[in-house]
């Protein structure tokens, strides 16, 4: 049995000392909230000091935080299919109760449960989710290519018809700093793509000059992209870093417990 | 990716299912949608049981359980992760929430500090050691950051000389939002462009036998 | 002219939405092929590939749906097919969960059929899809096989060839991150940051204009922005390499330079629209200050 430090402690802290938690949490109700939120400060500041601390125990490739790395690509798969419960059982409600739309909630289930348990017979047979040994489709891939992508890629592409309608209605020069925006989405249009030399396509002679013009947008269009955009990104990014980099310490040391359901005080 | 006849068709018809809302929400499009929800969820679940629970989690244990005995403590914490769900011992998923919840913050404040601050104020710095043509696109890429930072900081109330450097930040900002506008066009477009490929090239023609 | 467009404001939209359908399906049933130029960061992209030596390593990551599909799909192709014609060897791995691995699996068969003489295992592996990015991409400076301890079809990582000389990132010459969302950030943000591996992205159009600050700042080798990004690679490929331009010219495989043509009218209708709808404004206001007055 593989006893390194670093495994060992990992086991003793998020394995032993929830189990302790939770049998106090049986008998004291008022630990059930402080036990877990001691024990994510463990969580949280482990990946923080193993960047700075260079010892074996903590940071080396068998050190606490690298094995850290692989529980947590383990428990965030279980987080993935969290969600799931919740719809099964709201379907499942709508549906014995014979709510408003509960056939939809049938189709719902049962594109559910055909998928899913292709997924699972992939996993039990060992073909997996991909391709068959000789090029031929699994059962979920083949519900993948010709049900998910189709209805995935379509039900995003509607945007682009909302997205000209609310140009058409919506989009006006109200004041400076909408139009400041509305010169800048114009440019960067034009720029972008081969406009004016589509424009220009039926008169020939303007095929030279459109094309010059073309070049010079898509100069400017870079150059907006690049330092006006990009200064504005720029402090965005340092803005958002720093504000989620406090929030950070905050929920890592109990401060926020708004994860866990809890209010201030609880 | 060759679907095949019967493929080809479940696809249009899905797309035209989803396509039909344009004219009016109706029972196709609310069929499509639903089918659409339940096929994403059962996706997650062969994606993450294939391609995570499977090779990290139970083949590791099965094999070589001497070397892998501590995966049992991220299982199980999985497993707790479920008992939100039970009224009487929804609390015990908190064990499992929180060390979640804070390892991935943990990893976040170390890459948005080294990450996402430190390289974006090293950029916005401007040196002064020497002039050149790119001075003057360095100034003014330092005072777009610099006021649209002064523009976010809300912490107190904006003075005479700050509300102007604010207002300027507010131009480099409304500069990028209408950039970004034209990028989110040729974005959401590109979607369109593709089903409509999809539909005339690789649905209709075949259909009507043109090449 | 003015109750013209005073009846085109108040017009239903599914005639906008009709407009806009046959504006897009046109170029689609009669191309144009218009032009297309090069920007700055797709061609420091395709350059740092370019020169790449064979045998090198390329981290080639799906992170993206069929959401963004027409837009990342052609980026991915064409970055696939540069590496195997350079005899640059290519790793896959997708992070993005919904739908990211059947696109990446459809992908690598499509573009690998087209070099008959690549091997599996020696020339090109598939990692496939694993939950908890972050997580992931912290361990990577650490080793490969912790993360991914099987490839996409549950072979022993240690039995794969190409792998035995590939223990952690710092032997990867380059990630290529094909994007939609925060995924390709966490790339930059923390493989870049932390173990200096060059990066270079490939976002969906939505999300490029932020991608510039990290090009300004030097974390980003090149870029490919959206679907415009990926015709100009396209462009770039077939050019220095005209033996592959043949899978650009086939009528019914979807490019992104067909696509651009599209582009180009619906950007037409979507700006005409912006100005029509804007006079029509400064009308109304105008009108309604003289009756005020």
């Amino acid at each position: 049995m593989n006893l390194e430090f670093g495994r060992v402690a990992l086991v003793v802290l998020f394995g032993i000392l929830p189990i302790i938690g939770i049998a106090m949490g049986l008998r004291a109700p008022s630990l059930r909230s402080r036990i877990p939120i001691f024990i994510g400060i463990f969580a949280g500041f482990i990946p923080i000091v193993a960047l700075y601390v260079p010892k074996a125990f903590l940071s080396g490739e068998t050190g606490m935080s690298s094995r850290l790395d692989l529980w947590l690509i383990i428990l965030a798969a279980f987080a993935l299919l969290l969600g799931i419960v919740n719809v099964v059982q709201n379907s499942s409600r709508k549906i014995g109760r014979r709510e408003k739309g509960w056939p939809y909630a049938v189709v719902l289930l049962t594109g559910l449960a055909v998928t899913g348990s292709f997924g699972i017979y992939g996993a039990v047979t060992g073909h997996g989710i991909g391709f068959m040994p000789d090029g031929s489709s699994t059962p979920f891939k083949w519900v993948e290519d010709r049900f998910f992508q189709p209805l995935q890629s379509t039900i995003f592409s509607l945007l682009a018809f909302f997205m000209a309608s609310a140009s058409f209605r919506a989009f006006r020069a109200r004041n400076a700093e909408a139009s400041i925006l509305l010169v800048a989405a114009g440019l960067v249009m034009m720029g972008r793509v081969p406009l004016l030399e589509f424009l220009a396509a039926p008169i020939p002679p303007l095929h030279a000059a459109a094309a010059s013009a073309s070049q010079f947008l898509g100069k400017l269009t870079e150059w907006i992209m690049d330092t006006p955009n990009g200064a504005a990104q720029s402090g965005i990014i340092i803005g958002a870093a720093l504000g989620a980099a406090s929030m950070a310490i905050r929920v890592i040391l109990g401060i926020e417990r708004g994860y866990l359901g809890l209010g201030k005080g609880e | 990716m060759e679907l095949g006849v019967v493929g080809t068709w479940i696809a249009a018809l899905l797309t035209l299912a989803c396509l039909s809302f344009l004219y009016k929400d109706n029972p196709f499009f609310r069929f499509a949608e639903s089918l659409f929800a339940g096929v994403s969820l059962g996706y997650y679940v062969g994606i993450t049981l294939n391609q995570t629970l499977m090779p990290n989690l139970w083949e590791p244990m099965r094999q070589n359980f001497g070397q892998n005995w501590d995966l049992l403590v991220p299982g199980l914490l999985g497993v707790i992760l479920y008992m939100r769900y039970l009224p009487k011992f929804g609390w015990v998923s908190r064990y499992a929430l929180a060390i979640y919840v804070t390892y991935y913050i943990g990893v976040d404040f170390t890459r948005r500090l080294h990450g996402e601050v430190l390289p974006q104020l090293g950029r916005a710095i401007l040196p002064l050691s020497h002039f050149d043509s790119r001075t003057l696109v360095s100034a003014i890429f330092m005072l777009g950051v610099g006021s649209v930072l002064i523009y976010f900081f809300f912490s107190r109330e904006q003075g005479p000389v700050t509300k102007r450097i604010a207002r300027a930040g507010i131009w480099f900002l409304m500069i990028s939002f209408g950039a970004a506008f034209g990028f989110t066009v040729m974005g959401r477009v590109a979607l369109l462009i593709g089903r409509l490929n999809f539909l005339i090239l690789q649905w209709i023609y075949p259909m009507l036998g043109i090449s | 002219m003015p109750g013209f467009i005073d009846r085109m404001l108040t017009l239903d939209r599914r005639w906008i939405f009709l407009f806009v359908l046959v504006s897009v399906a046109t170029p689609i049933i009669y191309p144009i092929g218009l032009p297309v130029t090069t920007t700055g960061s797709t061609r420091a992209a395709f350059e740092y590939i370019e020169a790449l030596k064979p045998g090198d390593v390329v981290w080639i990551s799906f992170d993206y749906g069929p959401s963004s599909a027409p837009e990342n799909d052609p980026m991915a192709e064409a970055i696939m097919r540069q590496c195997f014609t350079k005899k640059v060897r290519v790793l896959v791995s997708v992070f993005y969960p919904l739908g990211g691995l059947g696109l990446a699996n459809s992908a690598v068969a499509k573009v690998t059929a087209e070099f008959p003489d690549l091997k599996y295992g020696e020339d090109y592996v598939n990692l496939g899809y694993k939950d908890g990015a972050a997580a992931v991409m912290h361990r990577l400076g650490d080793d490969i096989s912790g993360p991914f301890p099987t490839d996409v079809n549950g072979r022993p990582i240690g039995e794969i060839p190409m792998m035995r000389g590939i223990h952690d990132i710092r032997q990867v010459k380059l990630v290529f991150t094909a994007a939609t969302g925060i995924i390709g950030e966490w790339w930059i943000t923390q493989v870049h940051s932390q173990f200096g591996t060059p990066i270079i992205i490939g976002p969906t159009a939505v999300s490029a204009p932020k991608y510039y600050a990290y090009l300004n700042a030097g974390q980003l080798l090149g870029m490919l922005g959206g679907m415009k990004g990926a015709a100009e690679y396209e462009k770039l490929l077939a050019g220095a390499h005209p033996e592959l331009a043949k899978f650009y010219k086939t009528t019914r495989a979807f490019t992104a330079t067909k696509g651009m043509d599209g582009q180009t009218v619906i950007h037409t209708v979507i700006l005409a629209f912006i100005v029509l709808g804007n006079y029509a404004f400064f009308r109304a206001r105008a009108a309604k200050k003289r009756g005020a007055a």
